[in-house]
């Protein structure tokens, strides 16, 4: 399985990357560190849509982190035997659902309220197609990943070390923030990890919301403002129009190239915490 | 969202059967009359069809250039760089009616006093030297151009009227949106908002504009406008496929082309061959 899964990866960074190299080439650092992404003119600067992935990368990982990890330290040392099944299979669910619904659910209530919002809140946005709205979809997306995968690492705490420190006169409360998320650290660090992984890929939800602007500066404003991520240009229609343009299509190949190399680093270093937790567990 | 559950039952029935299912994908525009000629031609023969709308006219041309689909659904012709990217594959376009792109806005402007526009300024809010509604007679509110994403057949009629090639269009950096229903909806969502969009989705929360033309009429983009050719912005509505239409791709066309296929046309909004043809123009042939 593990040999399957590593060959696939292999091999698709090769085709991405050999696939990438005229595009490298021609723009050299200047495809990561400039914003003109003007394809009828041959300039490919992905500066915008590297900054428009990270902005809502770790705006969703910083929204849904605590309230995931509250989650999962409910699920696993609060709640009573029944509750804590329906409510894992809930949040488990949850993870589950295809994230084109979330986009459609996004377009249809979340634009809305985002629109109220910067309105209440005196934000000067054109539209409600902001990298701020991407982020807290997939803020809710991401978020059921994390709490389920937390509340592994959590609920693979030996229950001796429960007792022991319960026996050592702590509080539950003193239990849980001081031996078993600790002790946990590595498995919640690494779900946040593939929470991140799967926010930087999640493609069509952010496609339908993220206003898919290209080119806007790389400031703190553009935030509230339409952007546009390596998925959202990817999803778009411009792999139809690149077929047969070796430069072009060899630009969307090296944008596809360096996201899959963060979703596969932030993947690895999960696995690696998650598996250092699960060895140390047995 | 239906007609991927209906794509996804198709699938599953379509299990068993010897051939295929016949695979459309292309334009939002074209795609409810295919639609609808779909749903016919599954009850009356009981044929296997899958419409879908990836990559909108683009999509579909693609799709015939590099055999993925049956038929493509193109509210744009096949042009010359299309057929030099696939250079093995002989592009037929079948006209099945006509359509025209419009220029949409929010109810705030329309309220506002704003129902037409000219040339002039609507190439000035494209290019972004107009970013206030004010500056073309309507409400003190800024501007947002919802860019029909390139490769659509709207961005490119909207694109060959300002500035006679696509390829002469300035870079801007508007959002962009892709599918009829997604322009609609962000329009109709946002104030102040614009965007180019087929004639016959326009509706109450995202009224079409009319255009100023040069010398000084108005014209708005409904049939008999656009019959007379007087509308600027009118387009062909096509079927591609690769070679001659055969076996069940030749069935939808056919069924298309039909009195009672044209009648989905009129249904949806569009102008029949016949329309066309009452006024003595020529239909194209590509």
């Amino acid at each position: 399985m593990t040999a399957i899964v590593c060959t696939a990866a292999a091999t698709s960074i090769v085709y991405l990357f050999a696939g990438s190299v005229a595009a490298l080439r021609k723009e050299g650092l200047a495809f990561f560190t400039t914003s003109h992404w003007l394809y009828r003119r041959e300039q490919f600067g992905a500066a915008s849509m590297l900054f428009g992935s990270a902005v809502v990368a770790v705006l969703a990982l910083l929204l849904a982190t605590p309230v995931a990890i509250a989650t999962a330290v409910f699920i696993s040392e609060m709640a009573p035997q029944r509750l804590r099944v329906t409510l894992k299979v809930g949040v488990e669910l949850l993870a589950g659902i295809p994230s084109v619904v979330y986009g459609l659910l996004g377009v249809l209530f979340l634009r809305d309220w985002i629109a109220a919002l910067y309105d209440r809140i005196g934000v000067d946005a054109l539209s409600a197609d902001t990298l701020f709205t991407g982020g807290i979809l997939l803020a809710v997306m991401v978020l059921p990943t994390i709490a389920t995968l937390s509340e592994d690492a959590l609920h693979s705490v030996p229950l001796a070390a429960r007792e022991a420190a319960r026996g050592l006169g702590l509080t539950r409360s003193e239990t849980i923030a001081g031996v078993v998320v600790p002790r946990a650290a590595a498995g919640i660090i690494g779900a946040v990890l593939l929470g991140f992984g799967r926010a930087a890929g999640e493609t069509i939800a952010v496609f339908l919301v993220v206003g898919r602007a290209d080119n806007r500066p790389l400031r703190f404003g553009s935030i509230v403002d339409a952007g546009q991520t390596i998925t959202s240009k990817l999803g778009g229609s411009e792999t139809n129009i690149a077929v047969g343009d070796a430069l072009h299509m060899s630009a969307l190949m090296m944008l596809a190239l360096v996201l899959l190399l963060f979703v596969l680093a932030a993947t690895f270093a999960a696995e690696a915490l998650r598996g250092r937790i699960a060895a140390e567990t047995q | 969202m239906a007609q991927i559950a209906v794509a996804f039952l198709l699938l599953v029935a379509g299990v068993g059967e010897a051939a295929g299912p016949l695979r459309v994908n292309g334009s939002t525009t074209v795609n409810p009359v295919a639609a609808d000629a779909a749903d016919v031609l599954r009850t009356e023969r009981h044929m296997t069809i899958q419409v879908d709308t990836q990559g909108g006219s683009s999509g579909g041309i693609a799709g015939i250039g590099d055999g993925s689909i049956d038929v493509g659904m193109s509210s744009k012709p096949v042009s010359a760089d299309d057929r030099a990217k696939y250079p093995r594959v002989n592009f037929v376009a079948t006209e099945i009616g006509r359509d025209a792109v419009a220029l949409v806005v929010s109810a705030d402007v329309w309220n506002g006093g704003v129902h037409a526009l000219s040339r002039q300024q609507i190439a000035a809010i494209y290019e972004g030297r107009v970013t206030n509604w004010k500056e073309v007679g309507g409400p003190d509110r800024r501007i947002v151009f919802f860019n029909k994403e390139p490769g659509r057949g709207t961005w490119e009629v909207f694109a060959r009227w300002l500035y006679g090639d696509p390829k002469n269009a300035p870079a801007v950096s508007h959002p962009e949106v892709g599918g009829n229903e997604e322009a609609r909806t962000k329009v109709s969502s946002t104030r102040g908002a614009i965007t180019q969009l087929s004639a016959s989705w326009a509706d109450e929360k995202a009224p079409a504009l009319s255009i100023k033309l040069d010398d000084g009429r108005v014209v708005a983009p409904v049939a008999a406008e656009i019959v007379m050719g007087r509308y600027p912005m009118a387009r062909p509505l096509f079927f591609v496929t690769n070679g001659p239409p055969r076996g069940d791709a030749k069935a939808l066309i056919d069924y298309v082309l039909s009195p009672r296929g044209q009648e989905l046309l009129r249904k949806h909004g569009y102008l029949r061959l016949a329309d066309l043809r009452a006024k003595g123009e020529k239909v194209a042939a590509h």
